[in-house]
């Protein structure tokens, strides 16, 4: 049966409502970064501009802490990711080739504790923080950022160690190798699209969060995100070209990112949840 | 079958520690606070129920539960009728399809602090395109700072335009699964598209938008930042949700016991929602699959 051409629209509707949905809020952001003031404020929004950088500028001038928190957000996000991707393997490839009660005991603690929601857990870690010294400390952050994300790594590692046949364990065995050379040598190589997809989940996550970074942080270990919110706040009116310049600056690296890798975030998505 | 020695228990150590001492110790620690009175520099005394008391007669706190449902709600609902929408679109087949799917996936990449600034310029009432748009189309402005209903349906649009992406992919990869004879036959047999979708596709996908809807339930229902940073619960605090509450009874308040009781009233809804999953996961998980 031929489509009908009404059905042809409909559908060309769709998908061209979801590109401007999805593209054009984030694509002005970054395009009125680029603009002179009174160029940001014209409607309909203007596309043909003179290109300027005074709004990178003055966040230079003016927020110079700005790109120190940035490379806080990096390192913290990078190590979070580090963590969590390290404890996922180990633990993925030990739910995926043992059983036992007790195992799946803790499997269901694993997923359950992960519904607990972080606010929660703001209030009593508040003193511990303090009298380990760890109150505004890169430590504080990542292990928060990799704890909450333990589980969903978990669980995405174990699909993929799932589909790795357990006969090549068994020769390795054989030949005498430890537990941790056959993961080393066989398990890690084979399950490095899961560790992919697990890594994009926490570094996402890590590089935008705000709840922790809003309570934990003053100065030292402060996020970018968090100096955003204040530039969003400051008293004396919105620059609008220094936050655009502040969001582009912190939203291009995750979103290139992302868009590079979305076929590992697929696959961590589906493997995620829906086989979890 | 291998054995499960000390070897494997210390390799799930650092999994398990973590999630042990970052958020079981904490959690049960708060169930303690939560039956106890204390604030800076003043030691817990036990108090029995009287905080779950307190914040049971605290008209701001139903006022947050009921936001918080509404907007829950609305989110993980709006989510998943566009994600059907789009994903039915999507799964017949489009030019670029790698391309699409990239843009669509970008704002999960996305702060929700930069996704505030962004909403907020282009709503505006003096400045934003979008208002400006709206205006001419003869509709009204967006007064989140002042109307309680503006201001939670800003939130809420903020959000599912964030989360949009996770429900989509959930359920695109879904309906990819459903294998095609079964509509090849479902057309010989005479449906038509809607009996093909009610009869074919729904069943097949039903497992997938389950997962997908308790998963947002969950995350939705801890929504803070976007709140926070929009109208920071006011005015007068009429769009708190949940996590504003807590927050502001712990932090603003620092009544932390009824910023403890609170929280466990969080986790026990949460826990509800999550029965039903949970109840699912243990059935086709990590037990029966040996």
């Amino acid at each position: 049966m031929p489509e009908s051409w009404l059905s042809i629209a409909l559908r060309a509707l769709v998908i061209g409502l979801l590109l401007i949905w999805s593209v054009v809020p984030v694509s002005l952001i970054v395009l009125s970064s680029f603009k002179p003031t009174p160029d940001i404020f014209t409607y309909p929004p203007s596309l043909l501009f003179e290109p300027t950088l005074e709004h990178y500028r003055t966040l230079w001038e003016k927020w110079p802490d700005f790109f120190l928190t940035l490379r806080n957000s990096a390192i913290i996000a990078l190590c979070a990711m580090t963590l969590t991707v390290f404890s996922s393997a180990l633990a993925g490839y030990v739910y995926s080739r043992y059983r036992g009660s007790a195992l799946a005991g803790s499997a269901v603690f694993m997923v359950a504790i992960r519904l607990l929601p972080p606010i929660v857990i703001t209030l009593p870690l508040y003193p511990v923080v303090d009298f380990l010294k760890l109150s505004d400390s890169y430590t504080l952050l990542i292990l928060l950022y990799a704890t909450f994300f333990v589980s969903l790594g978990t669980m995405i590692l174990k699909t993929f160690i799932d589909g790795i046949p357990e006969e090549l364990d068994q020769a390795a065995i054989i030949d005498g190798a430890t537990e941790l050379q056959i993961l080393w040598r066989i398990i890690i190589p084979l399950s490095a699209q899961g560790a992919v997809a697990a890594s994009i989940f926490v570094f996402v996550y890590a590089w935008n969060e705000y709840l922790f970074a809003f309570i934990f942080t003053t100065t030292r270990a402060k996020t970018a995100p968090v100096v955003i919110s204040e530039m969003m706040a400051s008293l004396n009116g919105v620059d609008w070209g220094l936050l655009f310049a502040a969001a582009t600056t912190q939203l291009l690296p995750v979103v290139t990112f992302v868009v590079l890798v979305q076929k590992y975030l697929i696959a961590g998505l589906t493997a995620g949840s829906v086989k979890g | 079958m291998r054995k499960f020695g000390l070897t494997q228990f210390a390799m799930l150590a650092p999994a398990l520690g973590l999630l042990v001492f970052i958020i079981l110790l904490p959690s049960l620690y708060v169930f303690w606070l939560s039956f106890t009175e204390s604030t800076y520099g003043k030691a817990p005394v036990f108090v029995g129920l009287e905080n779950y008391i307190a914040i049971w007669n605290d008209r701001y706190f139903w006022r947050a539960m009921v936001n918080t449902l509404i907007v829950v709600n609305v989110i993980v609902y709006g989510e998943l009728i566009l994600a059907f929408v789009i994903a039915s679109v999507l799964v017949k087949g489009v030019p670029f399809r790698r391309l699409i799917l990239a843009v669509v996936l970008m704002p999960y990449a996305i702060s929700e602090v930069v996704a505030v600034v962004i909403w907020k310029f282009l709503l505006d009432p003096d400045i934003g395109a979008l208002a400006k748009a709206m205006a001419g189309a003869g509709l009204p402005d967006i007064n989140w700072a002042t109307n309680p209903t503006h201001g939670l349906g800003l939130v809420s649009l903020i959000s599912i335009w964030l989360n949009l992406p996770f429900t989509l992919i959930i359920i695109y990869a879904a309906m990819l699964a459903v294998p095609s004879d079964l509509y090849e036959s479902a057309k010989i047999d005479g449906a038509s598209p809607w009996q093909g979708f009610r009869y074919v596709t729904l069943p097949s996908v039903l497992p997938a938008v389950f997962v997908a809807l308790i998963f947002r339930y969950i995350i939705s229902f801890r929504l803070f930042s976007e709140v926070w940073l929009l109208t920071a619960g006011g005015p007068a605090r009429t769009t708190e949700v949940m996590a504003i509450y807590l927050y502001k009874q712990s932090f603003t308040y620092a009544s932390f016991g009824k910023g403890s009781a609170t929280g466990w009233v969080m986790v026990m809804v949460s826990g509800l929602i999550a029965a039903g999953y949970l109840h699912l996961l243990y059935r086709r998980g990590f037990r029966q699959n040996a």
